[in-house]
């Protein structure tokens, strides 16, 4: 399948209660908050699809981080409405500092 | 505040999760729920979240939760001389005018004793002044009577609304727990006596208001009846990381050892309609990836065919995954052929229990085992990773045949579907209720000797695993589930002995021990009876239940 895929990069923190969260949490994490906003998503191939997104470093437990996220879309969307839905839907402790590109 | 980073799983103990409810204390009710498991097991169930949500509808009370904590947390609470709180703002369990526990399973009544300790709460139910603790899903509640002060027989969604209400209107333990006695499900052990004499046991109030039988309650309207769309979403994963949607409770097959046909009596069903109605919301309030259909057997649900193809439909553009355990392996070749393949699913679950037909019909499985093989071929192209399936041994009626014909099932199993098997093999235990509670459980010397039966009749093939339920721990099961009220200082010692033995609840000599030093034969309580028994005050509604009172 040759689905169009439309990539955001964001900046992302983790602080307050969120740092105890390990990195394969924050993928789920992300993940729900995604399906949650209703964005149109982009899946990964194969038996067991997920929402794709990659990461630039895995965060260590613990302490308070920012790494940079790709997200991800099967439409074109603006990094506004992305800001502005996924916001919502982020916990406590979870905070979109800046959108890349 | 606490360093979680110091403990395994710090997500267990921060209480952030998606749609959590925090409130103020002020001018409102505290109970907090308590699971006498790990946060893990306990997020996967269902009745806790249910009466989450509905407790905290009511603006008046705020609930809370707990969970038997970590080693490592354990230790940090010992070791600071802090007392176990709850998890949404962090408040010990001792302020808290309600505690409610769990109590779906034996092993786990240590654990219970053991979070009271851990909270600096008094064991037993007359040492505690004002807090009321609370006890559900036990099917027989005689070996807690002592340490706890109100059970709830039956489903507790039937008796929120007029527990609540009680909880206004009387503030101290004393009248909270006669207006409770009044009501239909509630149990009050401190208001009966129960008495063996001459190897019978005679129930008697004490407190005259209380009811006698006590009646086991529970939903009449599953269609209608609270569900916890608000999904408490964790950020970590769960044991079951699956959204569980009821669509039906109870079931209408009488398979004779089972307990929970009994504990879940009459079956109900959701519509279907109001099925998908609560999964498009759940999706829509927590982003969840995967949901499951939950029923004791969803072959019965007569509107399956219906949902899934309409499930189907709606999940495949999100790419939510759907499950759907408990399926009798005659439909996978009926109605429910062309379906299954539509699911994402990995494994197949058959509770066979045993590899003879006329066994199995005197069991009252109702499975066709021609038809499993039938459906072999068919099975082969699903995707399956493995077939699991459970047996059942222990049943006064089997013979040697019957117990090397679980090999020569399994072999020929293997051959025709090329599919790994998992084979879960249990120990009958006649629990209260079930048809069979007036079995005698057998004895642990013929119980190893049948398994030693079975298991040189296995095959021995690498995609075949076997695990075998412990005998001492089956036969540790039964005592506990049929014991009377005097077992409770055997408890009492494990839980002891689980202070610096956190494995104690599992070991047999433990219990054993403790058990000798009360004076407790056991075998007392594993021998074949007729009517009377420690829970006969109990009246479940089933129609066998009335008619043995009537004899
Ligand atoms: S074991 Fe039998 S009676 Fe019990 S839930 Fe399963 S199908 Fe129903």
């Amino acid at each position: 399948m040759n689905e169009q895929r439309f990539l955001i990069k964001a900046v992302i923190k983790k602080s307050d209660e969120m740092i105890y969260f390990s990195q394969i949490d924050l993928g789920l994490v992300l993940e729900r908050a995604l399906r949650r906003a209703e964005l149109p998503l982009y899946f990964t191939q194969g038996f067991r699809p997920r929402v794709k997104l990659s990461f630039s470093r895995a965060l260590k437990l613990g302490v308070e981080g920012e790494e940079e996220v790709t997200f991800y879309f099967s439409k074109n969307i603006t990094p506004q409405e992305l800001q502005e839905k996924l916001k919502k839907q982020l916990p406590h402790g979870l905070t979109i500092l800046k959108i890349i590109e | 505040m606490i360093d979680f980073k110091l403990f395994q799983h710090p997500q267990r103990y921060i209480g952030n999760e998606w749609n959590v409810i925090k409130k103020s204390h002020n001018k409102r009710i505290p109970i907090c729920l308590c699971y006498p498991d790990s946060y893990e097991i306990g997020m996967s169930n269902l009745g806790l979240r249910i009466i989450y949500s509905l407790l905290n509808d009511s603006d008046d009370i705020v609930c809370e939760r707990a969970f038997f904590p970590g080693e490592d947390f354990n230790n940090f609470l010992l070791n600071n001389n802090q007392k176990l709180f709850s998890l949404e703002t962090k408040t010990p369990l001792a302020n808290f005018e309600v505690l409610g526990f769990n109590f779906n399973y034996e092993l786990n009544f240590v654990n219970f004793l053991y979070i009271l300790s851990l909270a600096k709460i008094p064991l037993f139910s007359r040492a505690r002044k004002d807090l009321i603790v609370l006890g559900g899903g036990i099917a027989n509640p005689e070996s807690l009577a002592d340490f706890v002060d109100v059970f709830y027989i039956g489903e507790f969604e039937a008796g929120t609304a007029s527990f609540i209400e009680v909880l206004r209107k009387y503030k101290d333990k004393k009248s909270r727990l006669e207006a409770l006695c009044e009501i239909e499900g509630f149990y009050v052990p401190a208001f009966y006596s129960a008495e063996l004499k001459n190897d019978k046991y005679e129930f008697n109030k004490i407190y005259s208001y209380a009811k006698l039988p006590v009646k086991r309650t529970y939903v009449s309207n599953l269609d209608k009846s609270h569900y916890p769309l608000k999904w408490l979403t964790p950020h970590t994963a769960i044991v079951h990381d699956r959204v569980p949607i009821e669509i039906a409770r109870g079931c209408p097959n009488r398979c004779t050892f089972c307990q929970a046909r009994a504990m879940y009596y009459p079956y109900r069903e959701k519509k279907a309609e109001t099925v998908c109605r609560i999964i498009r919301e759940i999706y829509k309030n927590s982003g969840y990836e995967n949901f499951s259909l939950l029923s004791l057997s969803s072959s019965d649900y007569s509107q399956i065919e219906e949902l899934i193809d309409i499930l189907f439909a709606e999940f495949k553009q999100k790419r939510i995954g759907l499950a759907l355990p408990s399926l009798r392996a005659d439909d996978i070749l009926g109605k429910l052929y062309s379906k299954l393949h539509l699911l994402r699913k990995t494994s197949l679950t058959v509770a066979i229990e045993s590899a003879n037909d006329s066994l199995r019909n005197h069991i009252g499985k109702k499975i066709d085992i021609k038809k499993l093989f039938e459906t072999a071929r068919l099975i082969r192209t699903f995707n399956l990773k493995h077939i699991k399936l459970y047996f059942m041994i222990g049943f006064k009626e089997e013979t040697e045949e019957d117990l090397r014909a679980i090999g020569l099932f399994l072999e020929k199993l293997n051959q025709e579907t090329h599919l790994s098997l998992n084979v879960s093999i249990n120990v009958f235990v006649p629990k209260p209720f079930s048809l069979r509670e007036d079995a005698t459980m057998a004895e642990k010397d013929t119980l190893l000797d049948k398994i030693n039966i079975v298991k040189n009749g296995l095959p021995k093939r690498r995609s075949i695993n076997i695990s075998i339920s412990p005998v001492e721990k089956s036969i540790l099961e039964a005592i506990i589930s049929r014991a009377d009220r005097k077992f409770s200082s055997v408890i009492l010692d494990v839980s002891k002995a689980s202070c610096n033995n956190r494995n104690a609840a599992g070991n047999w000599l433990i219990w054993q021990e403790a058990m000798s030093k009360n004076h407790i034969d056991c075998a007392a309580y594993l021998k074949a009876e007729t009517i009377n028994f420690p829970w006969s005050f109990i009246n479940t509604g089933l129609p066998e239940c009335n008619l043995k009172k009537h004899e």
